[in-house]
């Protein structure tokens, strides 16, 4: 008898089932209950579909901070009888997270670069976002984190697979809906090399443009970093993410603006969350704005210069999942704001990276990881608590150094995955060495 | 200047008229127990030249004060507002000087946050019915002292000892309004006191002026709609003697039987649940007779709000005890922290549901025959951080009435005792009469406060905030840093390099 992890059908039922359960219980919870179990932002995403059924702008609705896209998406909750439409969101979004794990399994049953795994330990690992119950918590209750979890990966997937517009499209798709996926841009760029593209369609071209690369000036080096996967992916992604503004902005002018995008650029996030900027941004947002220089203006350098710049430059190559995660990793890390539903970002790349880290190697390393990571934010929960419910002032020492010792674990847990991925390097140089020669063979032997 | 004294006694303190001497232009009389309301009209010429220039750019302006002290009503004067500062204004269309309003409230009230009525004034709905100004504006104010001060300056300046006493008196007021519409021309302040017993002495020195005292009682009135008083009226300077009256008028709002309290559920942490403990005797009507619903009006100053979006569930307001959110200020945002939000706070109406048998306490034990109790679930904003843990905030006590409509046909044409603008009337058709519920102070012999103390960052013990962050955050900056320092030092940037070394390795 096969074990439940060999089998598909086992765990994609199970986690279809997961999601299922949850969410008629979530109807009974809400149905009969006066704490509820549906998200406060999924009524916020079907009012603004109501909205729009009316005719009405999307943002008629307060706190509606999304892309129209979404209400559109969601405009099937608006129809009778609502008690069977309402939730087609949250099954939408729950569909979204199985559709996301599928693509996990294919990308680590191969990942490109030779790389393969089998079916039993790729369904382990996809496992980790299949099985979650965090992960099916969040979308059952009506979080749209989901969807997004499921348009970065399908980017990847497209990417790895060399299905280059549809990876454009996917790419503007997804910043126009949440931003923060613009990071994974210089990552693909950087990746879409000539050595990426040349094996799949004509490896000649690509070994000509070494040639060059080694020769040339600056000039001609710059010219040829533009290749036509480079191109390509720059135009149609370019192309999708304007496109959809400028739609959304005919459709629903300067609202859309404010609130898809300026809201985050003005908003003080002097709320407690995990950010380590948090109490430094409570005391600079009272104070008035010319009183002193404030650091924390500067907080963007280290989260831009890790997420968009040096970790792609540096990782991209050797590993472009577990680079995505280090970014994502980064990006959350150095934010000036953090809530455990970004947490969602980072998850759906681990189990394309735990299966060569060291985490996982070293289960003695991985405890530690787990045991830090989670008791960093149970300490800070804890405060939180106090301060929420109890109303104890925590915001300094408690709430202040627990944050700082979740940044401090997240920071180690990063500088692990970078070096992780450096080390694939060493493996991956083998293999890239290795199908560059059978790619000159086969060069030869073509012409 | 006009002025109407009146005092209204309940039916066992009643007077003998003969105990009132009236003179030639004055009136006196000792050991009045009643409740008191001075009545004085001013005509816009009478008035210092700053008011007038405000008073001309308004189209109307109600302002009402409520002390926190509690005490019993005596009817008519019934109707009642949260304690503290409250202002309903419409400015004159087409005046730019409607600017001039906040300013003007600090010189005359004392230092209250107004920055502007375009910033600080929330919009009231659009002119439904006439009853109620366009816009609304509430401060924390809780005594009259900047008030007195000013008045002494502008009022009393030949020093009279009369004037000096009667703004003097003013110490005790538990209520203050004052009224303008540029339909009467004429500048309106009337204050009331509560019951205790009264000497005066009163004289009219300015022929071409008037003074009216009226000595009232509560008599029973024919119709559900009105009330009745009878008692004597004197026009000093007019009458030698005092004239008995009996009159009835419809009235909108009436004296009940029921009393509640409120407090905070304990601890408040940054989601306070405002309790409401309400007892009363039963309905003003049997359900059958008329239909009427229990509400609570709350004026929430802007460190504390309702979340709209929460209080729409039927589920979750049921098993609170309420029934739906009726009104609430628009827009009210719900991160913002208190002090980037330059606009007053938030009013809302929220209907309560009286519960049928439940809480049924039995006559025997309880003066009530029923009594039960409302949860209303708020939030706190973040205040500015300060030198302690914890800063006090002052949320003043809700308003309770059951709103029912009155008969087909019967209209609540102006009363000598009639009040409206109080935040909640103008939610409420033109046929709608109020029955107030008495406040009680949640602890015997405080005021109708209920006080929050809110968490905020202690100042004391964030001087490490930013040196502690930034230094953190470098560490960790360079940490990663080293890291990738570490893995280019033994790889290089991309693969660029394995492909030359295998271009070589041909």
């Amino acid at each position: 008898m096969p074990t439940f992890f060999a089998s598909p059908l086992c765990v994609f039922s199970a986690s279809i089932l997961l999601r299922l359960a949850l969410l008629f219980y979530g109807l009974h919870q809400d149905a009969h209950s006066p704490l509820k179990y549906t998200d406060i932002d999924y009524h916020v995403f079907t009012s603004a579909s109501l909205s729009i059924s009316r005719g009405l702008s999307p943002y008629e609705r307060e706190t509606y901070r999304y892309t129209p896209l979404l209400a559109w998406l969601l405009l099937p909750t608006t129809w009778a009888p609502t008690y069977l439409w309402f939730s087609f969101g949250k099954l939408l979004f729950a569909a979204g997270d199985v559709l996301a794990g599928l693509l996990l399994v294919l990308l680590l049953r191969n990942g490109g670069n030779g790389q393969t795994m089998a079916m039993e330990g790729a369904l382990k690992y996809a496992s980790i976002w299949l099985l979650n119950p965090m992960v099916a918590t969040i979308s059952t209750r009506g979080s749209s984190e989901g969807l997004l979890g499921v348009m970065v990966i399908a980017l990847l997937w497209a990417v790895v697979r060399r299905k280059i517009t549809l990876a454009g499209v996917l790419l503007g798709l997804s910043v126009h809906f949440k931003i923060y996926p613009f990071i994974y841009a210089p990552a693909i760029m950087w990746f879409l090399d000539d050595s990426q593209i040349a094996p799949a369609s004509n490896p000649q071209d690509g070994l000509q443009k070494h040639g060059n690369q080694n020769e040339g000036s600056l000039v001609t080096k710059m010219l040829n970093f533009f290749n036509r996967a480079r191109i390509r992916i720059t135009v149609v992604s370019l192309g999708t993410f304007m496109g959809l503004n400028a739609l959304m902005y005919i459709l629903y002018g300067f609202p859309f603006l404010q609130h898809t995008y300026l809201h985050h650029i003005t908003r003080i996030d002097h709320r407690h969350n995990f950010s380590p900027y948090n109490t430094l941004l409570y005391l600079s947002s009272s104070q008035p704005s010319s009183s002193s220089f404030n650091f924390e203006s500067l907080s963007f350098i280290p989260q831009l210069l890790l997420s968009t710049t040096i970790l792609p430059l540096l990782l991209a190559k050797p590993s472009l999942p577990s680079t995505l995660l280090a970014q994502t990793f980064a990006f959350v890390t150095f934010n000036k704001v953090c809530t455990s539903q970004y947490f969602l970002w980072h998850t759906i790349f681990l189990p394309l990276y735990l299966p060569n880290s060291s985490f996982i190697l070293s289960p003695k390393k991985g405890m530690l990881a787990s045991v830090l990571w989670v008791g960093s934010q149970g300490l800070w929960l804890g405060q939180g608590y106090e301060l929420e419910f109890n109303g104890k002032s925590t915001f300094v020492p408690g709430l202040w150094g627990s944050s700082l010792l979740f940044f401090g674990v997240n920071c180690w847990i990063l500088g692990v995955i970078i070096k992780d991925v450096g080390a694939m390097e060493k493996k991956h140089k083998g293999n890239v060495s290795r199908e560059v020669r059978e790619s000159v063979k086969l060069g030869r032997l073509w012409t | 200047m006009r002025q109407r004294i009146t005092f209204i006694q309940e039916s066992e303190d009643s007077f003998d008229p003969k105990l009132l001497d009236v003179y030639i232009s004055s009136i006196k009389a000792r050991g009045i127990r009643a409740i008191r309301e001075d009545r004085i009209t001013f005509g816009l010429q009478e008035l210092p030249q700053e008011l007038y220039r405000v008073l001309k750019a308004s189209h109307e302006l109600h302002i009402r004060w409520v002390g926190t002290r509690s005490y019993m009503s005596v009817p008519p004067i019934v109707s009642r507002l949260s304690p503290g500062l409250h202002v309903f204004y419409t400015p004159q269309r087409n005046s730019s000087n409607s600017d001039l309003l906040c300013p003007s409230l600090k010189k005359i009230l004392g230092d209250i946050d107004c920055e502007s009525t375009e910033a600080s004034f929330t919009n009231l709905p659009a002119e439904r019915f006439s009853l109620s100004a366009a816009k609304q504006y509430y401060s924390p104010l809780f005594d009259l002292d900047e008030l007195q001060t000013y008045l002494l300056h502008k009022l009393c300046k030949d020093a009279h000892p009369n004037c000096l006493q009667r703004i003097e008196l003013l110490e005790t007021a538990a209520s203050l309004d004052i009224d303008f519409d540029t339909i009467s021309h004429a500048l309106t302040i009337t204050a009331f006191w509560p019951k205790r017993s009264w000497d005066f002495d009163m004289s009219n020195m300015e022929p071409k002026e008037r003074l009216e005292v009226g000595i009232l009682t509560e008599s029973h009135a024919q119709e559900p709609e009105e009330l009745s008083l009878g008692g004597f009226l004197t026009v000093v300077s007019e009458d030698t003697k005092p004239s008995p009256t009996l009159f009835s008028f419809p009235s909108r709002h009436h004296p009940y039987d029921g009393s509640f309290t409120s407090s905070f559920i304990q601890p408040t942490g940054l989601h306070p649940v405002l309790k409401l403990d309400i007892s009363y005797r039963a309905p003003p009507f049997p359900k059958e007779d008329r239909s009427c619903s229990l509400h609570a009006h709350l004026t929430l100053p802007r460190a504390i709000f309702a979340d709209k979006y929460q209080l729409a569930d039927s589920l979750f307001l049921a098993s609170k005890n309420l029934v739906a959110l009726h009104y609430i200020t628009t827009p009210v945002d719900l991160e913002a922290p208190a002090y980037t939000l330059p606009i007053w706070g938030s009013s809302l109406l929220l209907e309560l549901a009286p519960s049928q048998a439940s809480n049924l306490v039995p006559p025997e034990t309880s003066e009530w025959d029923t009594s039960f109790t409302a949860h209303i679930p708020l939030h706190l904003r973040y205040l500015p951080p300060s030198v302690t843990p914890q800063t006090l905030l002052s949320v003043p006590s809700p308003v309770l009435f059951w709103a029912c409509t009155a008969d087909e046909g019967s209209k609540f044409p102006v009363n000598p005792f009639d009040r409206t603008n109080l935040g909640y009337d103008g939610l409420f058709g033109p046929r709608t009469m109020f029955y107030h519920l008495d406040p009680k102070p949640s602890i015997e012999g405080e005021g109708l406060l209920n006080e929050i103390s809110v968490p905020v960052l202690d100042l004391e013990g964030s001087k490490w905030v930013e040196t502690g962050t930034a230094g953190v955050m470098m560490l960790g900056f360079a940490w990663v840093c080293w890291c990738l320092l570490s893995v280019w030092m033994k790889n290089g940037y991309g693969a660029t390099k394995a492909i030359n070394r295998g271009k070589k390795e041909q």
